[in-house]
Protein backbone atom coordinates (compact mmCIF):
# COMPACT_ATOMS: atom_id res chain seq x y z
CA UNK A 1 0.00 0.00 0.00
CA UNK A 2 2.45 2.51 0.67
CA UNK A 3 4.67 1.18 -2.04
CA UNK A 4 1.72 1.97 -4.30
CA UNK A 5 1.22 5.16 -2.86
CA UNK A 6 4.74 6.44 -3.28
CA UNK A 7 4.55 5.47 -6.99
CA UNK A 8 1.29 7.38 -7.34
CA UNK A 9 2.86 10.65 -5.48
CA UNK A 10 5.52 10.45 -8.25
CA UNK A 11 3.22 9.85 -11.08
CA UNK A 12 0.18 12.13 -10.66
CA UNK A 13 -0.56 15.67 -9.51
CA UNK A 14 -0.87 15.46 -5.40
CA UNK A 15 -4.57 16.22 -6.03
CA UNK A 16 -5.48 13.29 -7.67
CA UNK A 17 -3.35 11.61 -4.96
CA UNK A 18 -6.00 13.22 -2.27
CA UNK A 19 -9.03 12.19 -4.14
CA UNK A 20 -7.73 8.53 -4.63
CA UNK A 21 -7.98 8.46 -0.82
CA UNK A 22 -11.21 9.78 -0.24
CA UNK A 23 -11.99 6.82 -2.34
CA UNK A 24 -9.88 4.65 -0.71
CA UNK A 25 -11.85 5.65 2.45
CA UNK A 26 -15.41 6.12 1.09
CA UNK A 27 -15.06 2.40 -0.10
CA UNK A 28 -13.43 1.05 3.18
CA UNK A 29 -15.91 2.46 5.33
CA UNK A 30 -18.57 -0.21 7.15
CA UNK A 31 -21.60 1.68 5.70
CA UNK A 32 -19.91 1.03 1.96
CA UNK A 33 -19.62 -2.62 2.84
CA UNK A 34 -22.73 -3.06 4.57
CA UNK A 35 -24.75 -1.90 1.44
CA UNK A 36 -22.93 -3.73 -0.80
CA UNK A 37 -23.18 -7.10 1.29
CA UNK A 38 -26.89 -6.41 1.63
CA UNK A 39 -26.66 -7.14 5.48
CA UNK A 40 -26.00 -5.35 8.56
CA UNK A 41 -24.04 -8.14 10.87
CA UNK A 42 -24.44 -6.74 14.53
CA UNK A 43 -22.98 -8.05 17.37
CA UNK A 44 -24.81 -8.15 20.86
CA UNK A 45 -25.20 -10.54 24.09
CA UNK A 46 -28.02 -11.56 26.32
CA UNK A 47 -28.80 -8.93 28.69
CA UNK A 48 -32.51 -9.04 29.75
CA UNK A 49 -34.43 -6.96 28.35
CA UNK A 50 -32.19 -5.10 25.61
CA UNK A 51 -31.43 -8.25 23.81
CA UNK A 52 -32.75 -12.29 24.68
CA UNK A 53 -34.68 -14.82 22.84
CA UNK A 54 -38.16 -15.29 22.89
CA UNK A 55 -40.26 -18.09 23.07
CA UNK A 56 -39.99 -19.01 19.27
CA UNK A 57 -36.04 -18.38 19.41
CA UNK A 58 -36.38 -15.28 17.76
CA UNK A 59 -34.27 -12.43 19.53
CA UNK A 60 -36.75 -9.75 21.21
CA UNK A 61 -35.14 -6.56 23.15
CA UNK A 62 -34.69 -2.84 22.92
CA UNK A 63 -31.41 -3.37 21.47
CA UNK A 64 -33.15 -5.89 18.88
CA UNK A 65 -35.53 -2.79 17.96
CA UNK A 66 -32.81 -0.58 17.51
CA UNK A 67 -31.03 -2.35 15.30
CA UNK A 68 -33.90 -3.75 13.03
CA UNK A 69 -35.10 -0.37 12.58
CA UNK A 70 -31.58 0.62 12.01
CA UNK A 71 -30.50 -1.84 8.82
CA UNK A 72 -34.79 -0.88 7.68
CA UNK A 73 -33.78 2.27 7.25
CA UNK A 74 -30.24 1.57 5.59
CA UNK A 75 -32.50 -0.98 3.42
CA UNK A 76 -30.55 -4.01 4.31
CA UNK A 77 -31.39 -7.11 5.66
CA UNK A 78 -30.16 -7.31 9.75
CA UNK A 79 -28.35 -10.55 11.19
CA UNK A 80 -27.25 -10.68 15.15
CA UNK A 81 -24.11 -12.47 16.32
CA UNK A 82 -24.75 -13.65 19.76
CA UNK A 83 -21.63 -13.01 21.41
CA UNK A 84 -20.29 -13.55 25.04
CA UNK A 85 -19.85 -10.06 26.49
CA UNK A 86 -15.93 -10.69 27.45
CA UNK A 87 -15.39 -11.09 23.91
CA UNK A 88 -17.14 -9.09 22.40
CA UNK A 89 -14.44 -5.95 21.10
CA UNK A 90 -12.05 -8.56 20.31
CA UNK A 91 -14.84 -9.85 17.98
CA UNK A 92 -15.35 -6.79 16.65
CA UNK A 93 -12.55 -5.68 16.26
CA UNK A 94 -11.56 -8.68 14.29
CA UNK A 95 -14.56 -8.31 11.76
CA UNK A 96 -17.11 -10.81 13.23
CA UNK A 97 -19.58 -7.97 12.92
CA UNK A 98 -19.97 -4.43 11.22
CA UNK A 99 -21.02 -2.97 14.83
CA UNK A 100 -21.96 -3.63 18.31
CA UNK A 101 -25.44 -2.44 19.58
CA UNK A 102 -25.61 -3.93 22.41
CA UNK A 103 -25.99 -1.96 25.51
CA UNK A 104 -22.09 -1.12 25.66
CA UNK A 105 -21.57 2.32 28.18
CA UNK A 106 -19.32 4.47 26.67
CA UNK A 107 -16.43 4.39 28.94
CA UNK A 108 -13.14 6.36 28.26
CA UNK A 109 -11.22 3.56 28.26
CA UNK A 110 -12.96 1.51 25.64
CA UNK A 111 -13.14 4.22 23.86
CA UNK A 112 -9.52 3.88 23.68
CA UNK A 113 -9.98 0.34 21.42
CA UNK A 114 -13.25 1.52 19.83
CA UNK A 115 -15.45 4.10 18.29
CA UNK A 116 -18.92 5.00 19.70
CA UNK A 117 -21.71 6.78 18.02
CA UNK A 118 -23.55 9.40 20.22
CA UNK A 119 -25.69 8.22 23.00
CA UNK A 120 -29.04 6.87 21.99
CA UNK A 121 -29.97 6.02 25.80
CA UNK A 122 -28.93 6.07 28.87
CA UNK A 123 -28.56 3.34 31.82
CA UNK A 124 -27.81 3.41 35.41
CA UNK A 125 -26.50 1.42 38.16
CA UNK A 126 -28.26 -0.56 40.94
CA UNK A 127 -28.11 -2.64 43.78
CA UNK A 128 -29.67 -6.06 44.60
CA UNK A 129 -29.19 -7.11 47.97
CA UNK A 130 -30.11 -10.34 50.11
CA UNK A 131 -32.49 -9.73 52.71
CA UNK A 132 -30.92 -11.62 55.13
CA UNK A 133 -26.94 -11.05 54.36
CA UNK A 134 -27.63 -7.38 53.77
CA UNK A 135 -30.36 -6.39 56.23
CA UNK A 136 -30.39 -2.38 57.08
CA UNK A 137 -27.78 -1.66 54.50
CA UNK A 138 -28.74 1.56 52.67
CA UNK A 139 -26.43 2.99 51.40
CA UNK A 140 -22.70 2.38 48.94
CA UNK A 141 -20.42 2.93 52.40
CA UNK A 142 -22.52 0.07 53.50
CA UNK A 143 -21.49 -2.34 51.36
CA UNK A 144 -17.90 -1.29 50.66
CA UNK A 145 -15.96 -3.49 53.59
CA UNK A 146 -13.97 -6.17 53.33
CA UNK A 147 -16.56 -8.94 54.83
CA UNK A 148 -19.25 -8.06 52.14
CA UNK A 149 -18.97 -9.58 48.60
CA UNK A 150 -20.74 -8.34 45.42
CA UNK A 151 -21.18 -10.62 42.38
CA UNK A 152 -21.16 -8.75 38.63
CA UNK A 153 -21.26 -9.56 35.48
CA UNK A 154 -17.43 -9.80 33.69
CA UNK A 155 -16.50 -6.77 31.63
CA UNK A 156 -19.51 -4.86 32.42
CA UNK A 157 -19.88 -1.62 33.79
CA UNK A 158 -21.10 -3.03 36.30
CA UNK A 159 -18.12 -4.40 37.32
CA UNK A 160 -16.22 -1.50 36.72
CA UNK A 161 -18.24 0.51 38.95
CA UNK A 162 -18.43 -2.36 41.71
CA UNK A 163 -14.61 -1.52 41.58
CA UNK A 164 -14.69 2.25 41.73
CA UNK A 165 -17.25 2.55 44.74
CA UNK A 166 -16.77 -0.67 46.81
CA UNK A 167 -13.18 -0.87 46.31
CA UNK A 168 -12.72 -2.69 49.88
CA UNK A 169 -15.74 -5.11 49.08
CA UNK A 170 -14.51 -8.66 47.87
CA UNK A 171 -15.72 -8.81 44.21
CA UNK A 172 -17.16 -12.31 42.33
CA UNK A 173 -17.56 -11.82 38.29
CA UNK A 174 -19.54 -14.37 36.42
CA UNK A 175 -20.47 -14.88 32.88
CA UNK A 176 -23.94 -13.39 32.78
CA UNK A 177 -26.72 -11.77 34.81
CA UNK A 178 -28.24 -14.65 35.76
CA UNK A 179 -25.40 -16.63 37.09
CA UNK A 180 -24.92 -13.56 39.45
CA UNK A 181 -28.57 -13.96 40.55
CA UNK A 182 -28.35 -17.15 41.38
CA UNK A 183 -25.04 -16.87 43.50
CA UNK A 184 -27.46 -13.97 45.47
CA UNK A 185 -30.28 -16.54 45.38
CA UNK A 186 -28.29 -18.83 46.87
CA UNK A 187 -27.19 -16.58 49.92
CA UNK A 188 -23.49 -16.81 48.48
CA UNK A 189 -22.88 -13.10 47.61
CA UNK A 190 -24.63 -10.19 49.58
CA UNK A 191 -25.12 -8.39 46.75
CA UNK A 192 -26.01 -7.89 42.74
CA UNK A 193 -24.68 -4.83 40.98
CA UNK A 194 -25.86 -4.44 37.28
CA UNK A 195 -27.50 -2.24 34.99
CA UNK A 196 -31.52 -1.18 36.34
CA UNK A 197 -33.93 -2.26 35.52
CA UNK A 198 -32.63 -5.62 36.06
CA UNK A 199 -32.44 -4.96 39.95
CA UNK A 200 -35.61 -3.96 39.95
CA UNK A 201 -37.10 -6.57 38.44
CA UNK A 202 -35.43 -9.57 40.37
CA UNK A 203 -36.19 -7.60 43.55
CA UNK A 204 -39.93 -7.86 42.41
CA UNK A 205 -39.90 -11.69 41.53
CA UNK A 206 -38.20 -12.58 44.83
CA UNK A 207 -39.91 -10.48 47.80
CA UNK A 208 -38.99 -12.72 50.15
CA UNK A 209 -35.22 -13.00 49.65
CA UNK A 210 -34.20 -9.78 47.46
CA UNK A 211 -34.30 -5.75 47.85
CA UNK A 212 -33.41 -3.07 46.68
CA UNK A 213 -31.18 -0.85 49.23
CA UNK A 214 -30.64 2.35 47.09
CA UNK A 215 -33.96 4.21 46.12
CA UNK A 216 -32.38 5.47 42.91
CA UNK A 217 -29.42 4.28 39.97
CA UNK A 218 -25.98 5.14 41.60
CA UNK A 219 -24.48 6.15 38.34
CA UNK A 220 -25.70 7.41 35.10
CA UNK A 221 -23.85 6.17 31.90
CA UNK A 222 -24.58 6.82 28.30
CA UNK A 223 -25.08 3.60 26.04
CA UNK A 224 -23.62 4.20 22.36
CA UNK A 225 -22.80 2.09 18.57
CA UNK A 226 -19.34 0.46 18.94
CA UNK A 227 -17.91 0.13 15.90
CA UNK A 228 -13.63 0.26 14.77
CA UNK A 229 -11.61 2.66 15.07
CA UNK A 230 -11.20 5.69 12.38
CA UNK A 231 -14.70 5.24 10.31
CA UNK A 232 -15.96 8.49 10.12
CA UNK A 233 -18.50 7.71 6.79
CA UNK A 234 -20.14 5.30 9.67
CA UNK A 235 -19.76 7.31 12.39
CA UNK A 236 -21.63 10.16 11.01
CA UNK A 237 -24.52 7.72 9.42
CA UNK A 238 -25.02 6.37 13.09
CA UNK A 239 -24.91 9.39 15.09
CA UNK A 240 -27.64 11.50 12.50
CA UNK A 241 -29.71 8.21 12.77
CA UNK A 242 -29.55 8.33 15.89
CA UNK A 243 -30.66 12.07 16.47
CA UNK A 244 -33.39 11.34 13.41
CA UNK A 245 -35.33 8.63 15.34
CA UNK A 246 -34.74 10.53 18.72
CA UNK A 247 -36.44 13.48 17.34
CA UNK A 248 -38.77 10.96 15.92
CA UNK A 249 -40.19 9.97 19.99
CA UNK A 250 -39.33 6.44 18.74
CA UNK A 251 -36.02 6.04 20.93
CA UNK A 252 -37.94 7.53 24.39
CA UNK A 253 -41.46 4.99 22.59
CA UNK A 254 -39.43 1.61 22.13
CA UNK A 255 -37.50 2.39 26.19
CA UNK A 256 -40.54 2.71 28.17
CA UNK A 257 -42.00 -0.42 26.27
CA UNK A 258 -38.86 -2.48 27.24
CA UNK A 259 -37.74 -0.69 30.72
CA UNK A 260 -41.00 0.78 31.68
CA UNK A 261 -43.61 -1.58 31.33
CA UNK A 262 -43.57 -5.03 31.18
CA UNK A 263 -45.90 -6.06 28.85
CA UNK A 264 -43.01 -8.62 27.18
CA UNK A 265 -42.98 -10.50 29.95
CA UNK A 266 -45.28 -13.21 28.52
CA UNK A 267 -42.98 -13.32 25.05
CA UNK A 268 -40.34 -15.09 27.15
CA UNK A 269 -41.94 -17.61 29.21
CA UNK B 1 -17.00 -67.69 36.97
CA UNK B 2 -20.70 -68.33 38.12
CA UNK B 3 -22.41 -64.59 38.76
CA UNK B 4 -23.84 -64.17 42.25
CA UNK B 5 -27.69 -63.59 42.59
CA UNK B 6 -29.33 -61.68 44.66
CA UNK B 7 -28.91 -58.65 46.98
CA UNK B 8 -26.63 -57.83 49.85
CA UNK B 9 -26.53 -56.13 52.50
CA UNK B 10 -23.96 -53.74 50.87
CA UNK B 11 -26.46 -53.75 48.24
CA UNK B 12 -29.17 -52.03 50.15
CA UNK B 13 -26.49 -49.64 52.35
CA UNK B 14 -25.00 -48.48 49.19
CA UNK B 15 -28.53 -47.80 47.58
CA UNK B 16 -30.04 -45.90 51.08
CA UNK B 17 -26.70 -43.69 50.75
CA UNK B 18 -27.28 -42.42 47.11
CA UNK B 19 -30.90 -42.40 47.85
CA UNK B 20 -30.28 -39.78 50.44
CA UNK B 21 -27.80 -38.12 49.02
CA UNK B 22 -30.19 -37.05 46.42
CA UNK B 23 -33.27 -35.97 48.95
CA UNK B 24 -30.32 -33.97 50.53
CA UNK B 25 -29.74 -32.19 47.35
CA UNK B 26 -33.75 -31.65 46.67
CA UNK B 27 -34.08 -30.31 50.58
CA UNK B 28 -30.84 -27.77 50.01
CA UNK B 29 -32.62 -26.68 46.92
CA UNK B 30 -35.79 -26.14 47.63
CA UNK B 31 -35.95 -25.26 51.58
CA UNK B 32 -32.65 -23.66 52.46
CA UNK B 33 -32.25 -21.94 49.19
CA UNK B 34 -35.67 -21.80 48.23
CA UNK B 35 -35.21 -22.78 44.49
CA UNK B 36 -38.34 -22.12 42.25
CA UNK B 37 -38.25 -24.92 40.47
CA UNK B 38 -40.23 -24.37 37.03
CA UNK B 39 -40.16 -26.95 34.33
CA UNK B 40 -42.91 -26.48 32.27
CA UNK B 41 -41.50 -23.82 30.50
CA UNK B 42 -38.50 -26.25 28.98
CA UNK B 43 -40.30 -28.55 27.27
CA UNK B 44 -41.59 -25.18 24.66
CA UNK B 45 -38.20 -24.63 24.26
CA UNK B 46 -36.86 -27.96 22.73
CA UNK B 47 -40.09 -28.19 20.68
CA UNK B 48 -42.71 -25.73 20.21
CA UNK B 49 -46.02 -25.50 17.55
CA UNK B 50 -45.63 -23.10 15.21
CA UNK B 51 -48.90 -21.01 14.28
CA UNK B 52 -48.39 -19.62 11.35
CA UNK B 53 -46.45 -22.71 9.52
CA UNK B 54 -49.43 -25.29 11.48
CA UNK B 55 -47.20 -27.90 12.53
CA UNK B 56 -44.58 -28.66 15.28
CA UNK B 57 -40.61 -27.03 14.66
CA UNK B 58 -37.74 -27.70 16.47
CA UNK B 59 -36.58 -24.41 19.07
CA UNK B 60 -33.48 -23.07 20.59
CA UNK B 61 -32.40 -26.73 22.43
CA UNK B 62 -32.95 -29.10 19.72
CA UNK B 63 -31.60 -26.75 17.11
CA UNK B 64 -28.52 -26.38 19.10
CA UNK B 65 -28.45 -30.26 19.57
CA UNK B 66 -28.34 -30.68 16.06
CA UNK B 67 -25.50 -28.06 15.51
CA UNK B 68 -24.04 -30.22 18.13
CA UNK B 69 -24.82 -33.25 16.06
CA UNK B 70 -23.39 -31.90 12.94
CA UNK B 71 -20.40 -30.47 14.49
CA UNK B 72 -18.99 -33.89 16.09
CA UNK B 73 -19.47 -35.61 12.52
CA UNK B 74 -17.81 -33.06 10.71
CA UNK B 75 -15.00 -33.13 13.02
CA UNK B 76 -14.55 -36.30 13.49
CA UNK B 77 -14.52 -37.39 9.55
CA UNK B 78 -12.11 -34.74 8.61
CA UNK B 79 -10.36 -35.49 11.87
CA UNK B 80 -9.79 -39.24 10.83
CA UNK B 81 -8.40 -38.05 7.22
CA UNK B 82 -6.02 -35.89 8.88
CA UNK B 83 -4.97 -38.49 11.45
CA UNK B 84 -4.20 -41.05 8.67
CA UNK B 85 -2.33 -38.64 6.54
CA UNK B 86 -0.42 -37.85 10.12
CA UNK B 87 -0.69 -41.07 11.15
CA UNK B 88 1.15 -42.20 8.24
CA UNK B 89 3.97 -39.38 8.16
CA UNK B 90 4.57 -40.97 12.02
CA UNK B 91 5.70 -44.39 10.62
CA UNK B 92 7.44 -42.95 7.22
CA UNK B 93 10.83 -43.60 6.95
CA UNK B 94 10.90 -39.71 5.81
CA UNK B 95 12.64 -38.43 9.15
CA UNK B 96 11.27 -35.02 7.80
CA UNK B 97 7.57 -36.40 7.80
CA UNK B 98 8.09 -37.55 10.84
CA UNK B 99 9.27 -34.36 12.97
CA UNK B 100 6.37 -32.97 11.20
CA UNK B 101 3.78 -35.52 12.29
CA UNK B 102 5.62 -35.73 15.79
CA UNK B 103 5.46 -31.73 15.88
CA UNK B 104 2.03 -31.65 15.13
CA UNK B 105 0.69 -33.86 18.09
CA UNK B 106 3.04 -32.85 20.55
CA UNK B 107 1.94 -29.13 20.23
CA UNK B 108 -1.93 -29.76 19.98
CA UNK B 109 -1.69 -32.34 22.97
CA UNK B 110 0.37 -29.77 24.96
CA UNK B 111 -2.20 -27.03 24.63
CA UNK B 112 -5.36 -26.66 26.21
CA UNK B 113 -8.22 -26.81 24.06
CA UNK B 114 -9.84 -23.50 25.06
CA UNK B 115 -6.65 -21.72 24.24
CA UNK B 116 -6.29 -23.13 21.10
CA UNK B 117 -9.86 -22.33 19.74
CA UNK B 118 -9.12 -18.34 21.16
CA UNK B 119 -6.02 -18.18 19.29
CA UNK B 120 -7.89 -19.94 16.10
CA UNK B 121 -11.18 -17.69 15.96
CA UNK B 122 -9.42 -14.32 17.09
CA UNK B 123 -6.23 -15.00 15.21
CA UNK B 124 -6.33 -17.58 12.38
CA UNK B 125 -9.68 -17.81 11.22
CA UNK B 126 -10.31 -14.44 10.50
CA UNK B 127 -7.00 -14.65 8.25
CA UNK B 128 -8.06 -18.17 6.75
CA UNK B 129 -11.89 -17.20 6.34
CA UNK B 130 -10.89 -13.89 4.77
CA UNK B 131 -8.03 -15.38 2.07
CA UNK B 132 -10.40 -17.74 1.02
CA UNK B 133 -13.37 -15.32 0.72
CA UNK B 134 -15.83 -17.94 2.24
CA UNK B 135 -18.37 -15.01 3.20
CA UNK B 136 -18.85 -13.93 -0.21
CA UNK B 137 -18.55 -17.18 -1.84
CA UNK B 138 -21.89 -18.20 0.67
CA UNK B 139 -23.26 -15.01 -0.69
CA UNK B 140 -22.87 -15.79 -4.19
CA UNK B 141 -24.60 -19.58 -4.03
CA UNK B 142 -28.31 -19.62 -5.13
CA UNK B 143 -31.14 -20.15 -2.09
CA UNK B 144 -31.31 -23.43 -2.57
CA UNK B 145 -27.72 -24.25 -2.56
CA UNK B 146 -27.49 -22.57 0.23
CA UNK B 147 -30.49 -24.37 2.03
CA UNK B 148 -28.57 -27.42 1.79
CA UNK B 149 -25.72 -26.29 3.12
CA UNK B 150 -27.68 -24.82 6.02
CA UNK B 151 -29.07 -28.69 6.82
CA UNK B 152 -25.58 -30.07 6.11
CA UNK B 153 -23.78 -27.32 7.75
CA UNK B 154 -25.24 -24.19 9.34
CA UNK B 155 -26.87 -21.41 7.93
CA UNK B 156 -25.12 -18.95 5.41
CA UNK B 157 -24.79 -16.40 8.95
CA UNK B 158 -23.01 -18.81 11.17
CA UNK B 159 -21.38 -20.94 8.57
CA UNK B 160 -18.09 -18.99 8.88
CA UNK B 161 -18.31 -19.10 12.70
CA UNK B 162 -19.18 -23.39 12.10
CA UNK B 163 -16.11 -23.92 9.77
CA UNK B 164 -13.82 -21.85 12.13
CA UNK B 165 -15.41 -24.33 15.12
CA UNK B 166 -15.05 -27.37 12.93
CA UNK B 167 -11.32 -26.68 12.13
CA UNK B 168 -10.18 -25.86 15.26
CA UNK B 169 -11.78 -28.75 16.72
CA UNK B 170 -10.12 -31.29 13.87
CA UNK B 171 -6.88 -30.00 14.38
CA UNK B 172 -7.54 -30.80 18.41
CA UNK B 173 -9.16 -33.97 17.67
CA UNK B 174 -6.97 -34.98 14.59
CA UNK B 175 -4.05 -35.03 17.18
CA UNK B 176 -5.47 -38.16 19.02
CA UNK B 177 -6.60 -39.55 15.58
CA UNK B 178 -2.79 -39.63 14.33
CA UNK B 179 -1.99 -41.50 17.11
CA UNK B 180 -5.08 -43.95 17.43
CA UNK B 181 -3.90 -44.73 13.87
CA UNK B 182 -0.39 -44.92 13.99
CA UNK B 183 -1.06 -47.18 17.40
CA UNK B 184 -3.20 -49.69 14.98
CA UNK B 185 -0.88 -49.98 12.34
CA UNK B 186 2.40 -50.46 14.39
CA UNK B 187 0.14 -53.07 16.72
CA UNK B 188 0.23 -55.47 13.87
CA UNK B 189 2.81 -58.37 14.42
CA UNK B 190 6.43 -57.57 12.50
CA UNK B 191 5.75 -61.21 11.02
CA UNK B 192 3.04 -60.63 8.89
CA UNK B 193 5.56 -56.98 7.38
CA UNK B 194 8.44 -59.83 7.15
CA UNK B 195 5.85 -62.47 5.54
CA UNK B 196 4.15 -59.96 2.87
CA UNK B 197 7.56 -58.60 2.04
CA UNK B 198 8.97 -62.22 1.57
CA UNK B 199 5.87 -63.30 -0.49
CA UNK B 200 7.21 -60.13 -2.67
CA UNK B 201 4.31 -57.75 -2.24
CA UNK B 202 5.24 -53.91 -2.23
CA UNK B 203 5.23 -51.56 0.28
CA UNK B 204 1.99 -50.10 -0.67
CA UNK B 205 0.95 -53.95 -1.38
CA UNK B 206 1.48 -55.09 1.86
CA UNK B 207 -0.23 -51.56 3.76
CA UNK B 208 -3.69 -52.74 1.37
CA UNK B 209 -3.94 -56.64 1.11
CA UNK B 210 -2.01 -57.26 4.40
CA UNK B 211 -1.71 -54.73 7.02
CA UNK B 212 -4.13 -52.23 6.76
CA UNK B 213 -7.17 -54.63 7.17
CA UNK B 214 -6.22 -55.97 10.43
CA UNK B 215 -5.49 -52.84 11.68
CA UNK B 216 -8.62 -51.17 10.49
CA UNK B 217 -10.33 -53.89 12.96
CA UNK B 218 -8.55 -52.49 15.69
CA UNK B 219 -8.65 -48.85 15.03
CA UNK B 220 -12.36 -48.85 14.29
CA UNK B 221 -13.43 -48.87 18.12
CA UNK B 222 -11.16 -46.37 19.47
CA UNK B 223 -12.16 -44.43 16.56
CA UNK B 224 -15.97 -44.31 17.34
CA UNK B 225 -15.00 -43.96 21.24
CA UNK B 226 -13.24 -40.70 20.20
CA UNK B 227 -16.15 -39.30 18.33
CA UNK B 228 -17.60 -39.71 22.07
CA UNK B 229 -14.61 -37.26 23.12
CA UNK B 230 -15.59 -35.16 20.18
CA UNK B 231 -19.14 -34.51 20.98
CA UNK B 232 -17.79 -33.71 24.81
CA UNK B 233 -15.06 -31.70 23.56
CA UNK B 234 -17.26 -29.48 21.68
CA UNK B 235 -18.96 -27.96 24.08
CA UNK B 236 -15.59 -25.76 24.35
CA UNK B 237 -16.77 -23.77 21.01
CA UNK B 238 -19.46 -22.20 22.62
CA UNK B 239 -17.05 -19.35 24.23
CA UNK B 240 -16.75 -18.50 20.36
CA UNK B 241 -20.24 -18.76 19.83
CA UNK B 242 -20.99 -20.99 17.89
CA UNK B 243 -24.61 -21.77 18.56
CA UNK B 244 -23.88 -25.78 19.59
CA UNK B 245 -25.89 -26.89 22.77
CA UNK B 246 -24.26 -25.82 25.56
CA UNK B 247 -24.13 -21.97 23.94
CA UNK B 248 -28.11 -22.08 23.80
CA UNK B 249 -28.55 -23.26 27.10
CA UNK B 250 -26.38 -20.07 28.24
CA UNK B 251 -28.32 -18.13 26.39
CA UNK B 252 -31.26 -19.75 27.55
CA UNK B 253 -30.19 -19.29 31.11
CA UNK B 254 -29.44 -15.80 30.67
CA UNK B 255 -32.75 -15.26 29.41
CA UNK B 256 -35.10 -16.68 31.78
CA UNK B 257 -32.79 -17.42 34.72
CA UNK B 258 -33.64 -21.18 35.01
CA UNK B 259 -30.41 -22.00 35.80
CA UNK B 260 -31.25 -25.32 37.42
CA UNK B 261 -33.41 -26.48 34.77
CA UNK B 262 -31.32 -25.58 31.69
CA UNK B 263 -28.68 -27.40 33.16
CA UNK B 264 -30.31 -30.47 33.99
CA UNK B 265 -31.56 -30.58 30.46
CA UNK B 266 -28.49 -30.41 28.68
CA UNK B 267 -26.85 -32.71 30.52
CA UNK B 268 -29.29 -35.02 29.42
CA UNK B 269 -29.42 -34.21 26.40
CA UNK B 270 -25.55 -34.67 26.21
CA UNK B 271 -26.25 -38.05 27.97
CA UNK B 272 -28.46 -39.42 25.56
CA UNK B 273 -26.03 -38.51 22.90
CA UNK B 274 -23.16 -39.94 24.10
CA UNK B 275 -24.64 -42.94 25.36
CA UNK B 276 -26.48 -44.41 22.79
CA UNK B 277 -23.23 -43.81 20.83
CA UNK B 278 -21.19 -45.61 22.92
CA UNK B 279 -24.09 -48.73 22.60
CA UNK B 280 -23.70 -48.32 19.49
CA UNK B 281 -19.68 -48.46 19.82
CA UNK B 282 -20.72 -51.94 21.76
CA UNK B 283 -22.25 -53.53 19.14
CA UNK B 284 -19.70 -52.44 16.54
CA UNK B 285 -16.73 -53.80 18.53
CA UNK B 286 -18.99 -57.05 19.34
CA UNK B 287 -19.51 -57.44 15.92
CA UNK B 288 -15.96 -56.71 14.69
CA UNK B 289 -14.79 -59.21 17.29
CA UNK B 290 -17.17 -62.01 15.82
CA UNK B 291 -16.14 -61.20 12.43
CA UNK B 292 -12.61 -61.20 13.22
CA UNK B 293 -12.94 -64.95 14.76
CA UNK B 294 -14.84 -66.22 11.43
CA UNK B 295 -12.11 -64.77 9.56
CA UNK B 296 -9.78 -66.50 11.67
CA UNK B 297 -11.17 -69.82 11.31
CA UNK B 298 -11.97 -69.49 7.97
CA UNK B 299 -7.97 -69.52 7.38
Amino acid sequence: MTFLAIVLVFAVTTSTYSASIQQDLVRESTVEKVMKRGILKVGMSTFVPWAMKDKKGDLIGFEIDVATRLAEDMGVKVEFIPTKWSGIIPALLTGKFDVIIGGMGIRPDRNLKVNFSIPYDYTGMSILAHKELAAGFDSLEDFNHPDVSIAARIGTTAAAAAKKFMPRAKLRLFDDESQAVQEILNGRVHAVIASAPLPAFQAIKYPDRLFLPLDANFTKEPIGFAVKKSDVDTLNYFNNWIRVVEAEGWLKEREHYWFGTKDWQGLIK
Amino acid sequence: MRRKRGITTLDVAVIVLILTGLAYLVYRTTVVIHYHWNWSVIPQYMFRYDDERGRWVINLLMQGFITTIKLSLWTTLLAVILGTVMGFFRISTSLFKRLTARSYVELIRNVPPLVLIFIFYFFLSDQIMTALGVEDFILSLSERTQKILAFFMASPGQLSAFLSAVITLVLYEGAYMTEIIRAGIQSIEKGQWEASSASGLSWWQQMRFVILPQATRRILPPIAGQLISTIKDSAIVSVVSVQELTFQGLELMSATYLTFEVWITITVLYFILTFSCSLGIRRLELSLHIEGTSFKASW
